[in-house]
């Protein structure tokens, strides 16, 4: 039971993180970023390429990963989202065009990296065995730390900082807080430089324990989505809670139907379109996000 | 209808069926008789990706009909000893009585969630097909025959296809005609009394319900068409590949379908077509680029976005100046 | 528009048709060989590994002057297709093929695909060698297919006879990705184990491809306290993951996969806890490969960067057509003269030491020859390499 409950808070605290730059992004520009599991993978290529390639420490790999993803999730949102969200008639074009960047990206991983799966040596050796009923290796642990660390310092940000404060405001209502002088392509910018930078380091924390592969892209968005729409779509509070919820539905569901085979996902996404049903906002989110 | 449409859809007709068939027996490209059959039968299934956009919804599940018509099909051709003819139209209803089924609670969502929902239905179609005793799970269904032979009265209207000599041609004419029908459909109902309450929806559904409309009964409706255009399209993919896997219809071609919808723009009834036909087409063409084959692929995807965000379509409007 | 749009297809098609007439203006007259896979997206490793391998001997050959074939010298060209893996596209890919002009494909690398694709070899006249291993494909009536490969229900039974007699294993589990080839291949090693009088502990667990954590996935296995945990169809991707989180979890029995690993991927993502973990592949171990084989993983080396494992068994597929079609020269154009070929054909292998041969098996298996004699070589992993466990032959 102990090992359940851990298990599902090491998922939550991953799954949290990913969603949190998803939903980041979509509450400031009402974009579904198709392509952030390919930014998860990119960052964790890069924390690989700097660690197990160049012989860089872990945190210097991190923050590359932080860099890159930043610069990569600026340029993106100047040169490609702000322009076809100017000109497009519907919001949900926007759609394509982040499909196409998945697929690009996709490409350019392949071209730079190579079709292999990565690892890099793990960072803490050892496994903290509680009697047998808590088993947790100690790279585990300190993953989840920092993890949850990383939450709680983009929530102080948000809280307290100008920026943060700009950016919540523009998640609240584009119009008045431009009216009030904030600054919207500046900080439309600034959010999806986070939210891509907040992929970039939860696939540069996962690189050491399960490793990057190119195909991990898809799948990852696709969770993503399940967490926010479990949370309430441009929530951060929401995302949060879908990450933490999922990651508990996962640990549960594997230990209790594993007698049943094949189902835990079925039943996880069947509950989904249950509680949507009675619940189509999700736990937090407004109405119709 | 006025003498330029009906000009407009002469002039389609014969190249769909006139000067494609010779054109590729003059240059010789047999392999793109399979292409454009796949073109033609994706672009059904957009067609019913389009058609929930027009209600205001944004769909990415339509893979999971497209598979459950293909086991529809399989299913009752390999145990029930159905004809293929009959079972084409039992899996379009069947995925039309699906939809309403999942429709149901799961319409009353709006804007993305209705999409990331839809997305995961995709995925459960797959885990379905897994789990499933029917389907025969893992190991999917294959040897599946060819249609057979479709007479009225003895009249033969569609001859065995395990006679024929060029099966390819036959899907292709089968799928160019089941397009053809059901892209008229879709422009019939675009343009009749339930298209004009669809685009009442699309715009404001809480004003079209207060003037009358009864919203719920109108997106079902519309969903189940979605659908059924979604099965018929899965079932005429299995008669050719003879072979239905869980993994047939994934995440990707659920994907796929709304890309092929936004490309051609989603203003216009045979938008979904021309998207079909230049994403499938474009890759298929870009199978000399080698390994490069999905940078370009994506590269112009992008620059095609970024200079026509409303669609392809929207070209011509621009130049006709009807803006 | 849509013809239009045609019309330009088809022009831009003629374009890049001449183009390569033009470049395939050396003297020798060339001989196109088909492959049809994955090389992009999630399972890209697979056909990628596939395709180099190709490419590799392909571009060796040509360089050693051509290949002769019934007197002429040929230069060997490799015509390569993504099916992204959907076995739609791989149809698409398959007709390719046929357009070209190609009777030998390697390819597609997943039961989908190749299941997909069989209607349209059999209407061109194609013989296509995919890495799947559904039994129909390779039984009567269908008899296009050859399998590229060992199967799992032919080694899963030799490495648990294995196990059963050398580390006295008794309990045995089974995991596998909730996708059509690995659970396949689950049932098969369940039915196998059963069949050598096993007992078989768990075989009902599943994870996704894409899971992050597999300490839960494995929880409930380790409890069932298994001699041999068996991953089933496992990717390169999952394999070292489940292996860490098994260690990791306590457990100290053995672990073994039937498919083809690579060693570099293991050590990277496991470490010294992927020691001794049991996996097939080809002759590839220093007592084992021989010069071409060394030579073959250097010039691959040197084209591409770096080596797959996985190629060791790859590498085979290209070699049996060449070689077939070598001793028959009628086979060129005509599979039917290359399946009566089939029943008789030997040649010596050139990738390992001894007088180790290549021919057609599966009659066993598939009541024809339909699969390409590759050495069952188990390996062991240790510290970052792969040693020879023991050596079998499938008939």
């Amino acid at each position: 039971m102990e090992q359940i409950i851990v298990n599902g808070l090491y998922l939550g605290a991953q799954y949290a993180l990913i969603a949190l730059g998803l939903t980041l992004i979509f509450s400031l520009m009402n974009v579904l970023n198709f392509a952030h599991g390919q930014m998860y993978v990119l960052g964790g290529f890069v924390t690989y390429t700097v660690v197990a390639q160049f012989g860089l420490p872990f945190i210097v790999g991190l923050i590359a990963s932080a860099v890159v993803l930043a610069v990569v999730g600026a340029a993106v949102e100047k040169y490609l989202f702000a322009p076809v969200i100017r000109k497009s008639k519907r919001e949900e074009s926007t759609m394509l065009l982040a499909a196409g960047i998945a697929f690009f990206l996709d490409a350019v991983i392949l071209l730079v990296f190579g079709e292999k799966q990565r690892g890099v040596p793990k960072i803490v050796n050892g496994v903290l065995n509680w009697d047998f009923r808590i088993i947790m290796p100690y790279d585990r642990i300190l993953i989840g730390v920092l993890a949850i660390a990383m939450i709680a310092g983009f929530i102080l940000f948000m809280q307290y900082t100008k920026a943060g404060r700009a950016m919540r405001a523009l998640a609240q209502d584009r119009v008045a807080a431009e009216l009030m002088g904030v600054d919207v392509a500046r900080y439309s910018m600034l959010g999806f430089a986070l939210g891509a930078m907040l992929a970039g380091l939860v696939g540069g924390l996962l690189v050491t324990i399960t490793g990057i592969n190119l195909g991990m892209g898809g799948p990852t968005s696709i969770k993503a989505f399940m967490m926010i729409m479990i949370g309430g779509a441009g929530v951060i509070s929401g995302a949060i809670a879908g990450g933490f919820i999922l990651g508990m539905m996962e640990s549960i569901g594997l230990t209790v139907l594993a007698a049943y085979g094949d189902i835990t996902y079925l039943m996880i996404f069947a509950s989904l379109m249950v509680f949507l049903a009675f619940r189509p906002q999700g736990l937090m989110g407004k109405p119709w996000g | 209808m006025n003498t330029q449409k009906l000009v407009g859809v002469g002039v389609f007709l014969i190249a769909v069926f006139g000067i494609v068939p010779w054109l590729i027996s003059v240059t010789g490209r047999w392999d793109f008789y399979y292409t454009l059959t796949s073109v033609a039968l994706l672009s059904i299934a957009s067609a019913g990706v389009w058609l929930t956009f027009y209600i205001g919804r944004i769909n990415i599940g339509q893979g999971a009909y497209a598979l459950a018509g293909g086991y529809v099909s399989a299913i009752l051709t390999t145990q029930a000893g159905f004809s293929f003819w009959a079972t084409l139209p039992l899996a379009g209803l069947f995925c039309a009585g699906l939809s309403i089924l999942i429709g149901l609670p799961i319409l009353r969502l709006r804007g993305v969630y209705f999409a990331m929902v839809t997305l995961v239905l995709t995925e459960v179609g797959r885990l379905a097909a897994l789990a499933l005793p029917v389907t025969n799970g893992a190991k999917g269904i294959t040897s599946i025959p060819l249609p057979g032979e479709l007479s009225i009265f003895g009249l033969t209207l569609i001859p065995d296809f395990a006679t024929l000599e060029n099966p390819k041609l036959a899907f292709y004419l089968v799928a160019a005609f089941l397009m053809v029908i059901c892209y008229a459909a879709l422009y019939r109902i675009v343009n009749s009394r339930l298209g004009h309450l669809c685009r009442s929806l699309q715009q404001n559904e809480e004003l079209s319900a207060s003037i009358g409309v009864n919203t719920a009964y109108l997106r079902v409706l519309a969903y189940s068409i979605s659908s059924f255009f979604g099965g018929i399209a899965g079932a005429m993919f299995v008669a050719i590949s003879q072979s239905i896997y869980p993994s047939s219809f994934q995440v990707t071609d659920s994907v796929n379908f709304m890309l092929n919808c936004f490309l051609g723009g989603l203003g216009y009834v045979f938008g979904p077509m021309l998207g079909t036909l230049m994403l499938y087409f474009g890759w298929d063409l870009l199978f000399t680029a080698g390994r490069f084959q999905l940078l370009i692929y994506s590269s112009l995807l992008i620059i095609l976005m970024l200079f026509l965000p409303n669609g392809v379509l929207s070209l011509f409007e621009r130049k006709g100046g009807r803006k | 528009m849509k013809r239009r749009t045609l019309l330009k297809s088809t022009a831009l098609a003629a374009v890049t048709g001449l183009s390569f007439l033009g470049m395939a203006h050396a003297e020798n007259p060339v001989l196109k060989i088909g492959f049809v896979g994955v090389t992009s997206g999630p399972a890209a490793a697979w056909g990628i590994s596939n395709q180099r391998s190709m490419e590799t001997r392909a571009a060796w050959l040509n360089e050693l002057g051509g290949y002769e074939i019934g007197g002429t010298t040929y230069d060997i060209e490799i015509v390569a297709f993504d099916d992204q893996k959907d076995p739609k596209r791989a149809i698409a890919g398959m007709e390719k093929m046929a357009q070209e002009g190609i009777h030998y494909v390697v390819g597609p690398n997943v039961d989908d695909g190749a299941a997909a694709v069989r209607p349209v070899a059999e209407q061109n006249g194609i013989m296509y060698f995919p890495y799947a291993f559904p039994k129909e494909l390779y039984t009567a009536p269908a008899s296009n297919a050859v399998l590229g490969m060992v199967a799992n229900y032919q080694s899963g039974p030799a490495i648990y006879k294995y196990l059963m007699e050398n580390n006295g294993v008794k309990k045995i589990a089974f995991v596998a990705a909730n996708e059509s080839d690995p659970l396949s291949q689950r049932d098969g090693g369940v039915e196998a184990a059963k069949a050598l009088g096993m007992e078989v502990v768990s075989d009902s667990v599943t994870y996704q491809v894409d899971t992050t954590d597999f300490t839960p996935v494995l929880l409930p296995v380790i409890q069932t306290q298994p001699d041999l945990l068996v991953l089933s169809g496992v990717s390169p991707a999952n394999a070292p993951q489940l292996i860490r989180s098994a260690r990791e979890l306590g457990y100290a029995g053995l672990i073994s996969t039937e498919t083809a690993q690579d060693a570099g991927v293991l050590e990277e993502g496991a470490g010294e806890l992927a020691n001794g973990f049991i996996s097939v592949g080809g002759a590839s171990t220093a007592e084992l490969a021989s010069d071409t084989m060394r030579e073959f993983v250097d010039r691959y080396t040197k084209m591409f960067g770096e080596y797959n494992d996985e190629s060791n068994t790859k590498v085979y597929a290209l070699e049996y057509i060449l070689e077939t079609i070598k001793a028959n020269p009628a086979a060129m154009t005509d599979v039917e003269a290359f399946k009566a070929t089939m029943d008789t054909f030997e040649a010596p292998n050139p990738y390992m030491v001894g007088d180790a041969k290549l021919t057609y098996v599966g009659s066993t298996s598939f009541g024809q020859k339909r699969q390409v004699a590759v050495p069952l070589v188990v390996n062991v992993f240790k510290d970052g390499a792969f040693e020879t466990l023991f050596v079998a032959q499938v008939d």
